[in-house]
């Protein structure tokens, strides 16, 4: 027997107080002198007796009055098997329904969130009336669709019905902390948690904190566990798509690189991966003769952008069972034209001499007659002829060797780089390193680094730095961690200056950009480092700024310095660096599952509703509204439950833009709770392996035989309160 | 009667209500004055009684010469004599008497009472004598037929103040045996006492010829016992101290109380003697008027 409201037990004190009254009473005689005493002591004789033992009646059942009373409402409840006489107890609960991408595995007639739906109901069913539940949707985040515990079971189930699939990771343990947390205060005597899931072991990383708290909350809270799962042997999925190619441009062959891993225990054979483009399975195609189980793979295939603007590009294998990872999709702007402006700081007399050599020739690595045709298109001025130049019509400008410009061009770089433009600033021998890091630095906070001392020994050749072999983390050059993509390390570097990145991003290393005041993240988002010298030291720079992106090298872009520019990788290098500058728009076209898509727009579209279309939806729309966002009109959508492209239709011209959202490819693994997790997760909890044939109601409602009963106790205070009140007045009546 | 205390216990409107009616001695009682009350003695006085057959030894001045004329049968003609009677006022002065519920005091209605009917048996020119009395007679006035004795009557009542418990069957033993001549003894108490032996001690005062008048005072409290919530009854005559809710013990006590008049009504009834419930929220005059109205009508003359 327990109490749900202990502190009312503190009642039971009141008690003593009929005692009290009664003994105060005894005090409280009205003093009456009187002959007749004969009559009296004979007439009390009679009724002495009967008196007292209905004064102690009456006292008694007084005090039982009260006592019951103080126990009603500490709302007494028994958890025993014995008390099948108050029936059923009613129930507090909270069904937490996995709706994570693995969920969608089929067994060839239903989806485990068929059946888990089916469960949950069961569950649902199950509860006495009267009973309260909650309902949670646990994916890796967790979705209160009925935040509180509601007392209309048919809204519960409405819910549970109606609750979507998502394309989402799974992590239990913030659903069953919030299923807790709901719990943990109500006043109930039988709280429980169902947690329909499949047992997915991703999902239950933090299984340790999981047993912990359900230790915590045993006697309180019973805990259910429901697994839906039945054991899959096979399953192939896409695990990763992403453009390898530095630069989107339209009628270029791209680069994609798309990786099938096996997530089953055989080997599978002749897996064929495609690629299609705006739905249309045109692309390249291949075959991977055999993966082993457990294994990844990753597949190039090149696929061709017609038009300029937004593409889906998706690559797919053969449909399994689990549909959701067969395939994966990406958002792409294809891009007509990139305009580069090349500010030649030392010209030389030959075409060869120019700084600017090694930059042209391999922004534009065709034959000179094709040139005209090649997407990239360069431009050469001096420092002196930068003045003139229209800054808005280059996509990128390229900053090399220049000594220093005037403060017009400061002014003018500057908004150019806010409003999305590139600069690329290769500094060499005549750099004036001090204007470089009182303007750009320190003032405008533009370069990611300052320029430090120049290291290196140019006259000795065989001292020099190379850059790092490995581990690289910028998208840049994540490529080269595939040997196959060639080498970077081979570059040999007589001279450079030190990069000395602000202090400040050492602070902030450990947080994320978010963390930082909107402004200070509009404009000047933290410097990263692409590339380091071997020792460490930073090479090469970068920092989003404004709308633009900023990068800065450390050498020279021609020979003087380093003898990169006639490297392998030279070409690739610049391709992605300018691609990262040209593209640091449309890094937010591609977000995982459950992110937000957040995009800036043209400003006539202030204030304008877009239109989002979810994948493999046909009838669902959904309106957002273009919001100022730091000063930007900004289109955000958070609604990205499924995988796959979203298309976006903003303003009244209804400018289409896509973007996609990606699942973790963990939701496509098949490890389940091992036996011996299972084992430690028995001891908290009830774990139950549903099966449709399975009575969970019954297993259920066996479990529940506890009861409160403090309506019977009460009822017994009103029945005491009558006869109380009866015999009061039949005792006092006159004998 | 200019003391102000002998004043207060003479009731006028009781008295001149009462005077037309006249206290008549029930029962022919002994007198030796020739008054308005009848004598067992027949003799030669007034009132014809009866004729009775001439015997041997009769005064042959009491035959009735005109119905020897008439029959020339012998018969004795009967008379009545009217006789000054002596009345005992015996009142019970026990502490039990001290309880009123009101202004007026068992006692001192008794104390009323007594002076009334003093005042009106003096008046017709009848001897009175008073008693008071608890365990035992604690002031006696002696028999007196002078109107001017009302005075020390009343100063004797007025004076007396309860000390002692009731004994009341003593009591009547001792003036059955000390009252000489047949009279009328009139007992005003609340005979709180055993029942029993009271009805023996009025025996005993009917055995010696007495017309016994009882009257029961009793305050309105005691007879209808309207006590609410809890009371502590303090015992006037040494009782202890009873705690109790009378509401709850009402029937029970007018059982009692109820058995007990009942006893000591067909007990008087039995010994025949006037049994008067006195209740002291009636007006004094009432109660005498009633009792002397309900005397002339029994009394045969």
């Amino acid at each position: 027997m327990s109490f749900l409201n202990p502190i009312m037990l503190a009642g039971l004190a009141a008690v003593s107080v009929p005692i009290i009254i009664h003994l105060l009473n005894r005090r409280k005689f009205r003093k009456v002198t009187w002959a007749a005493m004969r009559f009296l002591q004979n007439a009390i004789e009679q009724n002495q007796r009967r008196m007292r033992i209905e004064d102690m009646i009456l006292l008694a059942l007084r005090c039982l009055l009260l006592a019951l009373l103080a126990l009603a409402l500490a709302r007494p409840a028994i958890l025993s098997d014995a008390s099948a006489v108050f029936g059923q107890s009613k129930v507090t609960g909270v069904i937490i329904l996995d709706n994570s991408m693995s969920m969608g595995m089929s067994d060839g007639t239903g989806t485990r969130f068929d059946k888990a739906r089916q469960a949950a109901e069961q569950a649902l069913d199950s509860m006495p009336a009267g009973s309260a539940t909650a309902v949670l949707l646990a994916s890796d985040v967790v979705q209160a669709v009925i935040p509180e515990p509601t007392f209309d079971l048919n809204l519960a189930r409405k819910a549970l019905r109606e609750a979507p699939l998502t394309d989402r990771a799974t992590d239990i343990f913030p659903a069953l902390g919030k299923a807790i947390d709901t719990l943990k205060d109500r006043l109930a005597l039988r709280k429980e948690i169902y947690l329909v899931t499949d047992g997915q072991a991703t999902g239950w990383r933090q299984l340790t904190e999981i047993q912990r708290t359900l230790e915590r909350t045993k006697s309180e809270i019973k805990t259910h566990v429901i697994l839906v799962n039945e054991h899959e042997e096979r399953n192939l999925g896409v695990s990763d798509l992403r453009l390898a190619s530095g630069l989107s441009a339209v009628g270029q062959p791209l680069r994609f690189e798309a990786k099938v891993s096996n997530y089953g225990k055989e080997e599978v054979r002749s897996t064929r991966v495609g690629l299609s483009v705006n739905g249309e399975a045109s692309g390249d195609e291949f075959t991977i003769d055999a993966l082993p189980a457990g294994a990844t793979k990753s597949v190039t295939l090149f696929a061709k952008l017609r038009d300029e603007g937004f593409h889906s590009v998706a690559a797919r294998i053969a449909e399994d069972r689990l549909l959701a990872d067969d395939r994966r999709s990406l958002a792409v702007r294809a891009i007509k034209e990139v305009k580069v402006l090349l500010v030649d700081g030392e010209a030389g007399s030959e075409a060869r001499d120019s700084e600017v050599f090694f930059l042209k020739n391999a922004l534009v690595p065709v034959p000179a007659d094709a040139a005209a045709d090649y997407f990239i298109k360069t431009m050469s001025v001096t420092p002196s002829e930068l003045a003139q130049a229209r800054l808005d019509d280059f996509d990128a400008v390229v900053l090399a060797n220049v000594p220093d410009f005037s403060d017009a061009l400061i002014t003018a770089v500057e908004g150019y780089v806010r409003r999305g433009g590139g600069l690329m600033v290769l500094p060499g021998a005549r750099v004036n390193a001090t204007f470089y890091n009182e303007q750009l630095f320190k003032r405008l906070k533009m370069l990611p680094a300052e320029f430090g001392e120049i290291r290196g020994e140019p006259d000795k050749d065989d001292k020099f730095a190379t850059l790092q072999e490995k581990g690289y983390e910028h998208p840049i050059v994540e490529i080269w961690n595939d040997p196959g993509s060639g080498k970077l390390g081979s570059a040999r570097f007589f001279r450079w200056f030190e990069l000395k990145p602000e202090l400040r991003e050492k602070e902030q290393k450990g947080r994320g950009a978010e963390e930082n005041s909107p402004s200070i993240s509009f404009t000047s988002a933290p410097p990263r480092i692409v590339l380091n010298y071997t020792d460490g030291s930073p090479a090469v720079m970068e920092r989003p700024w404004g709308l633009g992106r900023v990068i800065q090298f450390s050498s020279t872009a021609d020979t003087a310095w380093n003898d990169l520019p006639v490297r392998l990788a030279w070409v690739p290098l610049l391709h992605r660096t300018l691609g990262s500058i040209v593209q640091r728009q449309d890094e937010g076209l591609n977000i995982r599952v459950g992110d937000k898509f957040v995009r800036r727009v043209p400003a006539e579209n202030l204030d304008k509703d877009a239109t989002f279309f979810p994948p493999r939806q046909t009838t669902v729309r959904e309106l957002r509204r273009v919001e100022l966002v730091n000063g930007w009109p900004t289109v955000q959508f958070e609604q990205t439950q499924l995988a796959g492209v979203y298309d976006a239709k903003v303003g009244v011209a209804g400018a289409v833009l896509k973007f996609a959202a990606q699942s973790d490819a963990s939701e496509s693994s098949l490890d389940e709770l091992s036996p011996a997790q299972l084992a430690t997760l028995k001891n908290v909890a009830n774990v139950v392996v549903w099966t449709p044939n399975l009575s969970l109601r019954g297993m259920m409602e066996r479990g529940r035989t506890g009861s409160e009963f403090w309506m019977p106790v009460l009822l017994a205070v009103l029945a005491i309160a009558a006869v109380e009140t009866f015999l009061g007045q039949w005792f006092s009546r006159s004998k | 009667m200019n003391n102000p205390d002998n004043a207060n216990l003479l009731d006028p409107i009781a008295i001149s209500r009462a005077e037309s009616l006249g206290l008549n001695a029930r029962f022919i009682v002994e007198g030796y004055m020739a008054g308005e009350h009848k004598s067992p003695y027949r003799g030669f006085a007034i009132e014809f009684a009866q004729h009775r057959e001439y015997t041997h030894g009769d005064d042959p001045r009491h035959l009735d010469w005109k119905v020897l004329g008439r029959t020339d049968r012998y018969y004795i003609k009967q008379y009545e004599q009217e006789t000054n009677y002596v009345a005992n006022l015996l009142l019970d002065g026990s502490e039990s008497m001290r309880y009123g519920s009101g202004k007026l005091t068992k006692l001192h209605y008794g104390k009323m009472m007594a002076a009334c009917l003093a005042y009106l048996i003096l008046h017709q020119r009848d001897a009175t004598a008073l008693g008071l009395f608890d365990t035992t007679v604690r002031d006696y006035a002696p028999r007196s037929d002078n109107l001017a004795t009302i005075h020390n009557l009343m100063a004797r009542l007025a004076g007396f103040e309860p000390k002692e418990q009731t004994n009341i069957a003593a009591v009547l033993h001792e003036m059955a045996r000390q009252i000489r001549r047949k009279g009328l003894v009139i007992v005003i108490s609340d005979f709180f006492d055993d029942e029993a032996k009271v009805l023996e001690g009025i025996q005993h005062l009917r055995f010696g010829g007495n017309e016994v008048v009882v009257f029961h005072v009793m305050d309105p409290y005691e007879l209808e016992f309207p006590f609410n919530g809890q009371v502590e009854f303090d015992g006037l005559e040494g009782a202890e101290k009873i705690q109790t809710r009378p509401a709850e013990i009402r029937k029970s006590y007018l059982r009692e109380v109820d058995a007990f008049r009942q006893r000591l009504r067909e007990g008087c009834e039995r010994n025949n003697c006037h049994y008067t419930l006195v209740n002291t929220a009636q007006p004094l005059h009432e109660v005498l008027s009633a009792y002397l109205a309900f005397r002339l009508r029994t009394t045969t003359r």
